[in-house]
């Protein structure tokens, strides 16, 4: 068993050397191999209630990555990558089938109810909220189940809504509010007893395009802020962009790409130009022209006048212009772009090679 | 549960709560979410009322019988104050997890350091007081009523009240300890439910039963509860008594023994739910 840190000297009443976290300049979130396989329903359970898994289903499997203070990771892959499983795991929902889970050097399995007094946890899902209730109690209720006392949450309570920009919301009932007011308040909650980690699954699911901006950078700061660590998942590839962070890709269960966004581009990227030209006949020559010459190229027209090309590695922008010699006169307009990060992606998720998928 | 500190001796982020912030929690959030719909509270009450007024009528028309110690309202009072009571503390916490599986906020409430083993009494706390509200609200509704109580036993009916309803908790715990894993219906307490409601002798004294039936109803704690408290607070129980000690020690040692069954059997369910990843589902 590895010791392990929790920044600060934390050190337990208990001197448990299995649940003990020690100090040092450790991980704040320390996942170590970690493999999760749900097993169908044992046939005595039958009878009770039913469920869809008839054979064991690896929902994650060698799973391992280390996060510490004033770290992001974001949490990328499409539905079943086992995003939201590798979060249940962290907070003590459910166990690891083998590997271990740390926060702030705790065992999520072994000692998951101090684990989850360190952990600020923001479901996907707004019904997590006690609906009836006002956004203060809802953060009272949390404070109070978190073992704060009442001084420290009088105090916080304003602090932590003006945080979130919900301060003139304190006394409205959840279900009162919009979406965008919902991921505040769970995020509110998520920071209200100061946990050193954030584990937010999907925190803009719901929420506009403009607000979830708004949210994201607000949770860039409190993270930097407070030195927190932070893992994030979204499906919102514009979002993982603009959060700058580590990422994290998981594809059926498995981490594919472990690091920052620059990086994935500087290995997978490849020079893209796209043409504009007078009319469509045009540009579907263009195409064919290019095709024709360079199979290993991707070449597709993206609007009806607009060809764009993915070139394989060794050809040049002079290359592919050599071959439009013919259609040149029609090109209105001819510009570099950057591929979209979907495109990236998609090339990891579908295995293609360096000379696939567009 | 205490805060632990760090080596320097300075607090550390991760105080866990205490049993009264815990329980202070759960009843401040029941009782808002209760008085969120008044005229479902207010409902609630009329409906468990209506009853004793519509027995006050029934025994207008079957007049005094023996078997029920003369007087029909009285017996019927107490059997169904004791019910209510104790049907209260039985559903409390499989209705507080079936209504968080529903709203999806069960995991909210997992994933706050409290230790599982603690849920389901945190949970029961609201509706518990709730029927017991109800109890006293029969009871005082069939004194009205002209039922004949002996106010001087009040201390007795109490105890086997409580009794009674730690005994329905430990019921419930189990039957909570099911719904865990079945995520909606609860057959402990449905099959018990409808045993008692026959056997408990509620609303018609156990002896009008068959001999095998009377025999079954010695087995669960509903017969005790009831005909222990009529026959402590009513100058005439019926046919069928128990005494007040027979009562203390049945449903005493029942409390004893399902009680910790019932929350270590819980806790069982919890991780099993937990290891299957059933926890979200519903």
């Amino acid at each position: 068993m590895p010791q392990s840190t929790a920044p600060g000297g934390v050190a337990p009443a208990t001197a448990n050397r299995e649940m003990e976290p020690v100090t040092g300049a450790q991980p704040y979130i320390s996942v170590n191999n970690i493999q999760k396989t749900y097993f169908p329903s044992p046939p005595w359970m039958k009878a009770l209630v039913r469920t869809n898994i008839k054979e064991p289903v690896v929902a994650i499997e060698n799973v391992s990555f280390e996060a510490g203070p004033g770290e992001i990771i974001a949490i990328v892959g499409p539905n079943g990558a086992g995003k939201t499983t590798t979060f249940r795991i962290l907070v003590g929902l459910t166990t690891p089938t083998s590997g271990e889970a740390r926060i702030m050097g705790l065992d999520s399995t072994l000692d998951s109810t101090r684990v989850r007094s360190t952990v600020g946890w923001m479901p996907g899902d707004d019904r997590s909220l006690l609906m009836r209730l006002s956004c203060k109690e809802n953060l009272l209720f949390h404070g109070r189940m978190q073992g704060m006392d009442s001084k420290q949450m009088k105090q916080r309570v304003p602090e932590v809504l003006e945080q979130v920009g919900l301060g003139h919301a304190a006394n409205k009932t959840i279900f009162a509010l919009s979406a965008g007011m919902r991921a505040r308040i769970q995020l509110a909650r998520a920071i209200f007893h100061s946990p050193k980690v954030l584990i937010l699954d999907e925190p803009t699911g719901a929420v506009d395009p403009v607000a979830s901006h708004g949210l994201l950078n607000l949770i860039i700061d409190i993270v930097k802020e407070n030195q927190l660590a932070a893992l994030i998942s979204s499906h919102r590839l514009e979002e993982i962009e603009a959060l700058h962070s580590r990422v994290l890709l998981l594809d059926r269960g498995k981490v594919r790409y472990d690091g920052d966004l620059d990086s994935l581009r500087e290995i997978l990227d490849r020079p893209c130009i796209e043409f504009d030209f007078a009319n469509p006949e045009r540009a579907l020559h263009a195409r064919t022209l290019v095709e024709t010459q360079f199979p290993k190229s991707t070449v597709s027209v993206v609007e009806e006048t607009t060809v764009r090309c993915i070139l394989s590695s060794g050809r040049t922008a002079g290359d592919v212009l050599t071959q439009l010699t013919p259609v040149l006169a029609d090109v209105e307009h001819l510009r570099e772009v950057q591929r979209p990060l979907r495109d990236l992606l998609a090339e990891i998720y579908l295995g293609a090679d360096t000379e696939g998928a567009a | 549960m205490t805060a632990t500190q760090t080596r320097s001796g300075a607090r550390e982020a991760t105080t866990l709560p205490s049993t009264r912030t815990t329980i202070a929690a759960f009843w401040r959030m029941d009782f808002i979410e209760e008085i969120s719909y008044p005229l479902s509270f207010a409902l609630t009450l009329l409906r468990t009322a209506v009853p004793i007024v519509m027995f006050f009528f029934i025994g207008r028309v079957v007049g005094r019988q023996a078997s029920v110690g003369g007087d029909y309202l009285t017996f019927t009072t107490i059997g169904l104050a004791i019910t209510a009571l104790m049907t209260g503390g039985m559903s409390a916490l499989g209705g507080g997890l079936s209504r968080a599986f529903q709203r999806g906020n069960l995991e909210t409430l997992l994933v706050e350091p409290v230790p599982w083993t603690f849920l389901p009494i945190a949970m029961n706390l609201w509706k518990t007081f709730l029927a017991v509200v109800n109890f006293t609200v029969l009871i005082l509704l069939g004194a009205v009523l002209g039922a004949n109580f002996i106010p001087s036993a009040t201390p007795q009916l109490l105890i086997i009240a409580f009794l009674g309803l730690t005994s329905a908790m430990a019921i419930g715990v189990l039957s909570a300890a099911v719904l865990m894993l079945t995520l909606k219906s609860q057959p402990v307490l449905v099959v018990y439910t409808l045993v008692a409601s026959i056997i408990g002798g509620s609303v018609f004294p156990v002896t009008v039963l068959p001999g095998w039936l009377q025999s079954l109803s010695y087995l669960i704690p509903h017969t005790y509860a009831i005909n222990g408290a009529r026959t402590v607070f009513t100058e005439d129980p019926g046919a069928f008594t128990i005494s007040f000690t027979e009562a203390v020690l049945a449903l005493g040692g029942f409390t004893i023994v399902v009680l910790p069954l019932g929350i270590w059997l819980f806790r069982r369910s919890l991780e099993f739910a937990r290891r299957m990843g059933l926890l979200s589902g519903y």
